[in-house]
């Protein structure tokens, strides 16, 4: 138990380093990782860390080649991780893939910056559809946290690696690049989560007992249908225990407006502006954007009349708003492709326009 | 009183079904394996790191715990298992494809590293399983799917030289090429394996192994063929020998 950097008080913190030391703090065995802007502070600092601490660091020598040792770790049933940014998130979508289908306890932290290509080093939420719907083959969801401040940074971090292993199933932290390089003060708790038995599953040597086989690989359509149909039954599971949500004006709202990551922190200042002008309108924020809080949106849309998702994307978060509200109530979208989220006021003025 | 000279490696699974080509080395390789690890007696603490291609059914042969790698990246993921877990003797079974083409920046980095992992390596210059296209290793002239006209620089370029390439690397303890064409160079084979996973027990470095394996269905040859053509074609190209051995005195 490393208990230096647990405070009882209110220290500052880059969002990057937040993430980190959170790593540390929730017994991260094994770091791989290659840098990207805006997210390299992570490895800097798990790099001195980790030796430190005498657990694993490999600096990788691709993306592709850190999210397959990270593969390599979890199916030993340690704490592993890996950080990156969305071009580079790209190029772990095979492993990410593979991961799910091997039912590893795989944590990703995703730091999104411009996209698409190399695009730029500002703040995005381009990567909503990249961490949600992914890019790798097949049948399978990620769990995909998304902090809106350093504090989440830390406390979703922990709960990262809890539900990584709770459920065996790679878990996303969406950050962005305005989270990672701002600085807040941020209180750094021990890790509240009970550690996880893997003694069940994880290669650890088959002695005295029958060797273990983690696998892809289902030669027989039979076989493969089984098992894709027993990975949903527990991704319902997750969607019943863990979507978590915030939300704020709800009760008497004509409108509420969703967004999720840092951008929701000036939609909630834009809601209580709206709010002084006397107009209803509600703020409404998915903290698990897998699962997706559909539920709770498609109660809300009995009553009111419009949901406005804000969104530094062109729009992707809309679409999973649009299936929960599922033609219930209008769903607007407020945006900007790339870069800081767009100010209170003018999320206010065009929420005005929009009614 | 009759003695027992003969017998299957403890390290192969009970009732496993050969799924291997007739004739394909592919099936005397993993043997080699299984008896090596039988013989340095450390089944229980092996975790095989298996790989995209024909070779990705050896967990169903080896009765070791498995974790199967994305296409190219058995390195890295056997990097991962054995930074997590020093003490677990970690070896890849890879195809050449796998090795040294769509996986080279791993194999080679592994060994840059110095990873204390063993890599045995199948090079039967094609690409079995998708059926006998065109690989890292086809040699020139070689008629594949893919090359239908043979193998020429102008469009293909050259094939690779593993061993060579994974000797150079500083972090390499031991590089061998091996082939399985007669009773004499498969004993040969055991030992380059067998001192392959020595290196590792003894923390000195990464242990490679090529092994030069006859592909009869893709070559569209008989078994007797085949080794033939490893003989008279492959070992010219791919001279087998100890290409790097930090354990050698001079």
């Amino acid at each position: 138990m490393i208990t230096e950097d647990i405070t009882n008080k209110k220290v500052l913190s880059k969002g990057n380093y937040a993430i980190a030391k959170a790593s540390i703090l929730a017994g991260c065995d094994c770091y791989f990782g290659y840098p990207i802007t805006p997210q390299s502070e992570i490895g800097e600092y798990m790099s001195g860390k980790m030796q430190e601490l005498g657990r694993a660091y490999v600096s990788a020598e691709s993306e592709l080649a850190a999210i397959s040792m990270t593969l390599g770790a979890c199916s030993t049933g340690v704490k592993a991780m890996t950080s990156s940014s969305s071009c580079a998130v790209a190029l772990m979508q095979e492993t990410l893939s593979y991961a799910t289908a091997d039912e590893l306890p795989l944590v990703l932290i995703s730091v999104m910056r411009g996209g698409p290509g190399l695009g730029n080093i500002y703040p995005s939420q381009g990567d909503y559809f990249q961490a949600t719907k992914g890019g790798g083959n097949g049948d399978y969801k990620l769990i995909v946290l998304a902090p809106s401040n350093v504090q989440e940074c830390v406390d979703l971090t922990y709960k990262a690696f809890h539900l990584a292993h709770k459920y065996r199933n790679p878990t996303v932290l969406l950050a962005d690049g305005l989270l990672g390089q701002m600085m807040e003060p941020v209180e750094f708790k021990p890790y509240p989560y009970a550690e996880i038995d893997n003694s069940d599953w994880a290669l650890t040597g088959a002695k005295n007992r029958k060797s273990r086989v983690i696998r892809s690989y289902a030669p027989l359509a039979d076989n493969q249908c089984k098992f894709v149909e027993k990975l949903f039954e527990k991704y319902k599971t997750i969607e019943e225990n863990e979507t978590e949500w915030e939300e704020m004006g709800t009760e008497d709202a004509d409108i509420i407006l969703v967004s999720f990551g840092s951008t929701s922190r000036n939609v909630k200042t834009a809601m209580k502006l709206c709010r002084e002008k006397g107009l209803k309108v509600g703020f409404f924020r998915p903290i698990t954007l897998f699962p997706f809080p559909n539920k709770r949106l498609n109660e809300l849309a009995s009553k009111v009349k419009k949901f406005i998702t804000v969104e530094v994307n062109m729009g992707q978060m809309i679409n999973d708003v649009k299936l929960a509200v599922n033609g219930k109530a209008s769903v607007e979208l407020i945006h900007k492709a790339v870069g800081a989220p767009p100010s209170p006021e003018e999320i206010q003025s065009q929420v005005e326009e929009l009614i | 009183m009759a003695t027992q000279v003969f017998k299957i490696p403890k390290s192969l699974k009970e009732n496993m079904k050969y799924s291997f080509c007739p004739g394909c080395d592919h099936g005397v390789a993993v043997r080699l394996v299984a008896e090596v690890l039988d013989e340095l007696d450390i089944q229980d603490r092996s975790v095989l790191i298996a790989s995209i291609g024909c070779s990705v059914t050896a967990y169903d042969f080896l009765d070791v715990d498995s974790v199967e790698a994305p296409h190219g990246r058995a390195l890295a993921v056997g990097t991962g298992v054995k930074r997590a877990k020093p003490n677990q003797v970690v070896f890849s079974y890879q195809g050449d494809g796998d090795f040294a083409s769509i996986g080279l920046a791993e194999s080679l980095h592994a060994a840059l590293r110095g990873e204390k992992l063993t890599a045995i390596c199948i090079n039967n210059t094609t690409y079995g399983m998708t059926g006998g296209q065109l690989g890292p290793t086809t040699l020139l002239g070689q008629k594949t799917t893919t090359s239908t006209m043979g193998r020429n620089v102008e469009y293909y370029g050259y094939p690779i030289k593993i061993a060579e390439h994974v000797a150079l690397c500083d972090g390499t303890a031991y590089a061998a090429r091996v082939s399985l064409d007669t009773v004499a160079n498969i004993r040969k084979a055991k030992q380059a394996i067998k001192k392959a996973f020595e290196v590792q027990l003894n923390g000195l470095g990464f242990g490679f192994v090529e092994i030069l394996a006859t592909c009869p269905t893709n070559w569209r040859m008989t078994p007797e063929q085949a080794h033939e053509r490893v003989r008279k074609e492959m070992m010219k190209h791919y001279v087998p020998g100890v290409y790097k051995d930090i354990t050698e005195t001079k």
